[in-house]
């Protein structure tokens, strides 16, 4: 696999997003200890890859499992057009090859193989390998040193807690791509501050994102 | 705290979601309403946790630093072409700023 050119490529351009993705790691570490033990967000971090889904995940600790769940599924089924696309564009694969590049198929890896392959390189499956093990290997590391520092780190004290809600309007602004996504952000923001006045804390973040995600299903493409 | 079953369902869902298709190309694609929900629900939950965030920290409506670090964020998103780390950087420090101010 390593001697493949388009692993060789994949490795070459996916560098700088190691210096987005460790940072994150870190930060995921520092506040993941605040909710559950270091060896348990180790294993999040090995098992799920995903930092949108682990954000979320703490962010809603304290509204508990039902909460994280919906949350987390919802994230996660966003990745089913993903794979899709993904699918048809390395063709013809064996199976264990197949699963394997599921592991990491997160927005990052995504977006930079379906750039390759507009670029016309042909073996996006060795590209995307060495995408995927470059942030696989940065997530874990950046984890492993979060979970290490984070029980000497007053979130308070440096004001940690507000790069919470700084991370997620940091993911969301990208994401306001058509009328439809302005229609849905806007609904999130009126609903997320009705919900704090009429639900209890466990259901806010869940009912307003639900209930924006329908307003901007109801809005055409 | 998180017990480890939440994390493995997380788990396990997040996979079954990315292997889909590449496991079983012949499933059928979403469309119509589902589609455009699935599109806008990432958008309006990243929304929602920050909107609670910087408004109800403490889970009800406060007047904290933290509505300027929203105020910093959005306007640190508009000026470094909707960066990530632009938005942090930004709103993080007007954050400081506000804090030291209020006292």
């Amino acid at each position: 696999m390593i001697r493949r050119p388009a692993f060789r490529r994949g490795l070459a351009e996916g560098a700088p997003v190691l210096l987005v993705v460790l940072p994150f790691g870190v930060a995921f570490g520092v506040l993941a200890v605040g909710v559950m033990p270091g060896w348990l967000a180790m294993v999040t971090s090995l098992l799920v890859v995903s930092g949108a889904a682990q954000f979320a995940m703490v962010g809603l600790a304290a509204a508990g499992p039902e909460a994280i769940l919906v949350a987390a599924t919802g994230l996660a089924l966003r990745h089913v057009p993903m794979s899709a696309t993904l699918s048809g564009l390395i063709g013809q694969q064996p199976l264990p090859v197949r699963a394997g590049l599921a592991w990491v198929l997160v927005d990052e890896s995504f977006g930079l193989t379906v750039d390759a392959s507009r670029r016309g390189i042909d073996d996006l499956v060795g590209y995307k390998a060495a995408i995927d093990l470059q942030l696989y290997t940065a997530w874990m590391a950046g984890t492993a040193i979060g979970v290490f520092v984070g029980p000497v780190i007053d979130p308070v004290a440096l004001g940690i807690e507000v790069l919470f809600p700084l991370l997620f309007l940091g993911l969301a602004v990208p994401l306001l791509r058509t009328r439809r996504h302005w229609v849905a952000a806007g609904s999130a923001v009126v609903f997320a501050i009705l919900a704090t006045l009429v639900l209890p804390e466990a259901w806010q973040v869940t009912a307003a994102a639900v209930l924006a995600a329908l307003v901007g299903a109801l809005i055409g493409d | 705290m998180i017990e480890p079953w939440v994390v493995v369902v997380v788990a396990v869902v997040t996979y079954l979601c990315r292997a889909s298709f590449l496991v079983l190309p012949g499933l059928p694609q979403p469309s119509g309403m589902w589609a455009r929900f699935l599109d806008s629900f990432p958008l309006a939950l990243f929304v929602s946790l920050a909107t609670i965030g910087f408004v109800a920290p403490e889970g009800i409506p406060a007047v904290t630093p933290g509505l300027a670090a929203a105020a910093g964020g959005v306007l640190g998103a508009a000026i470094t072409r909707r960066s990530l780390i632009g938005t942090i950087v930004i709103g993080a420090a007007v954050y400081w700023v506000a804090r030291l101010l209020s006292g």
